[in-house]
């Protein structure tokens, strides 16, 4: 349903920001080098390192209160009292060209329940698109954003409905449309899916394949059949430390340390 | 035996809570009847509209430009007011650093703690006398406005104060910068309790005396106000001067026609408040 307008097309047709330096070795897309982070006097990260490939979806696991939403958190710049160095695309995001709120619209989140404004579909969608070039062909990019959603068909017939009547479900996915829409150069997801229905749950990891293909996105997921049905690669936290990160196929069929091992264990005795 | 003094004390303890409530019901009900007994003799649609030309002295040409004068004080002083209480709780919640929120707290439950009669008598020296601005619709505005500031600024944070994190975060995250998320985001979800909490402040400002009694109003003579620095007459002073007056019979009942309009204004100020509140809860 979205195979005819893929991220590819859609990334091209918007201009590189001015942020993105371009520089000729194939930089990654996100390098985290000894993140860490207290908050309240408690230290929640303790030197995180891992960097993400420039595109691909990479899925972060672990136990709840190890710190996942917090380390999403510290990369879009929600959270700015961590230490260490975050480089996104080889630039550190401390000194990021306009400061934070540039840096948040090139990276985007997506949080965990659904939050829509108090507009219209349409006007979620537009939500953070800035200048009139771009509100000229508002239209365009709120049908292409919604397709790379998987929300398009369902909505196309109520763009100017309001948004809270659409279900939690079509919810998270205008979540997700309405980050597309600004183009952000990595998309984090934290538990893009957790207590949704089958159906959505199947088109946003539909979504999130396609817009992999050109962006990068850092999933984090409760859910591990989810993590290996993504591919990519998978990071596995505990304790505010990252304890492994591999291909995900290897990780989950021969983790090589003992915590992943263990964790491993016992969600599958969770879930059954 | 046991269970029966068990009852006995419960049906006394119940009693004297009952006892100890009845004042707080039945005064207001009484004091609103006793109002509108009084007033009723010169309760009519003359009484209110009157022949506003001024001449009567508010006794026998109704109390048309009381009533006016009253509503344009309140009006002006929360125009004047909205706009700074607006902004200084939004500073409060976006730009204050911890100190600077502790001092504004403490600044405005002091404001609150000022007598309006104090606030009168700067108004005096400051505004009528030292500005010369003279006994004046203006004078009076801003000297009511300061009144309402604190009434305004609480309840404007505290309307700020239920708008949802993740609400605020959503908007963070999509790079939106803090005016932004001001204007698309706060405004737009609480301008209904914003409106609410203007409405209390303006009933508070009508029933507020003292600040306008040396700044703003004379006892009879103006109708229209020419200018803002014209005085005006109101529905507050206006029952104070009969009051005075004291003897006639023909202008104690004036005094509670008076007394009995701005009642309702100010009952039905509030209704309307709590009208719009529930609207905003949704
Ligand atoms: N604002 C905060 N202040 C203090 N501690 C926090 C705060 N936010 C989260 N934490 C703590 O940080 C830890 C990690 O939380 P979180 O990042 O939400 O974990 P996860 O998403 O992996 O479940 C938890 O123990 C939580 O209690
Ligand atoms: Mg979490």
């Amino acid at each position: 349903m979205v195979a005819d307008l893929t991220a590819a097309d859609f990334l091209q047709a918007s201009q590189q920001s001015p942020e993105k330096p371009s520089s000729n070795i194939e930089a990654a897309a996100l390098q985290v080098e000894s993140l860490g982070l207290q908050l309240d006097g408690k230290v929640i990260l303790h030197g995180v390192s891992f960097s993400l490939p420039t595109s691909g979806v990479t899925s972060v696991i672990g136990p709840s209160g190890a710190g996942k939403s917090s380390l999403l958190r510290c990369l879009n710049g929600l959270l700015t009292q961590w230490s260490g160095t975050i480089s996104v695309a080889g630039a550190s995001t401390r000194q990021w060209h306009g400061g934070w709120d540039q840096l948040r619209r090139h990276v985007g989140l997506i949080a965990q329940k659904p939050v829509v404004f108090n507009a219209s579909i349409r006007a979620n969608v537009c939500f953070g698109i800035h200048g009139w070039r771009q509100r000229r062909r508002a239209d365009e990019l709120v049908e292409k954003s919604l397709q790379q959603a998987a929300l398009w068909d369902e909505v196309k017939d109520r763009l100017d409905a309001p948004a809270v009547t659409l279900s939690v479900g079509q919810q998270q996915r205008l979540c997700i449309a309405r980050a597309v829409a600004i183009k952000p150069g990595i998309l984090l997801l934290d538990e893009p899916t957790a207590s949704l229905d089958p159906r959505s749950k199947q088109l946003i990891e539909q979504s999130m394949q396609q817009l992999a293909k050109e962006t990068p996105l850092l999933c984090v997921t409760h859910d591990l059949e989810q993590a290996q049905r993504l591919e990519g690669s998978t990071i596995f936290m505990c304790d505010g430390r990252v304890i492994e990160q591999g291909e995900s196929k290897q990780l989950f069929t021969q983790p090589q340390c003992i915590e992943t091992r263990e964790f491993l264990r016992w969600s599958v005795c969770d879930c059954n | 035996m046991n269970a029966q003094r068990l009852l006995y004390r419960d049906t006394i303890s119940k009693s004297i809570v009952w006892l100890l409530a009845v004042p707080a019901l039945l005064i207001p009900a009484i004091v609103l009847c006793y109002i509108f007994w009084q007033a009723a003799p010169v309760l009519d649609w003359g009484f209110i509209v009157g022949t506003a030309d001024g001449a009567g002295f508010g006794i026998t040409d109704g109390i048309f430009a009381q009533l006016l004068g009253s509503l344009l004080l309140a009006v002006m002083a929360c125009v004047i007011a909205a706009p700074f209480a607006l902004g200084t709780a939004l500073f409060y919640r976006t730009y204050a650093s911890p100190r600077q929120q502790r001092l504004l707290t403490a600044m405005f439950n002091m404001l609150q703690g000022i007598p309006p009669i104090v606030f009168g008598l700067c108004g005096l020296v400051v505004l009528v006398n030292l500005f010369a601005w003279g006994i004046s619709l203006i004078s009076g505005a801003v000297v009511l406005a300061l009144v309402v500031l604190p009434l305004l600024v609480l309840n404007t944070l505290a309307t700020l104060e239920r708008i949802p994190l993740d609400y605020t975060e959503a908007g963070m995250a999509l790079g939106l910068g803090s005016g932004t998320i001001i204007w698309r985001l706060w405004l737009p979800r609480s301008w209904l309790n914003l409106l609410t909490g203007l409405l209390l402040a303006m009933a508070r400002a009508l029933s507020e005396t003292a600040p306008i009694m040396f700044t703003a109003t004379v006892f009879s003579g103006v109708v229209w106000p020419d200018s803002l620095f014209s005085p005006v007459t109101t529905l507050q002073t206006h029952i104070f001067y009969l009051a005075q007056e004291g003897n006639d019979p023909q202008v104690i009942s004036i005094a509670w026609g008076s007394a009995a309009v701005l009642v309702l204004l100010v009952a039905s100020l509030g209704l309307l408040a709590r009208l719009l509140h529930k609207l905003g809860e949704h």
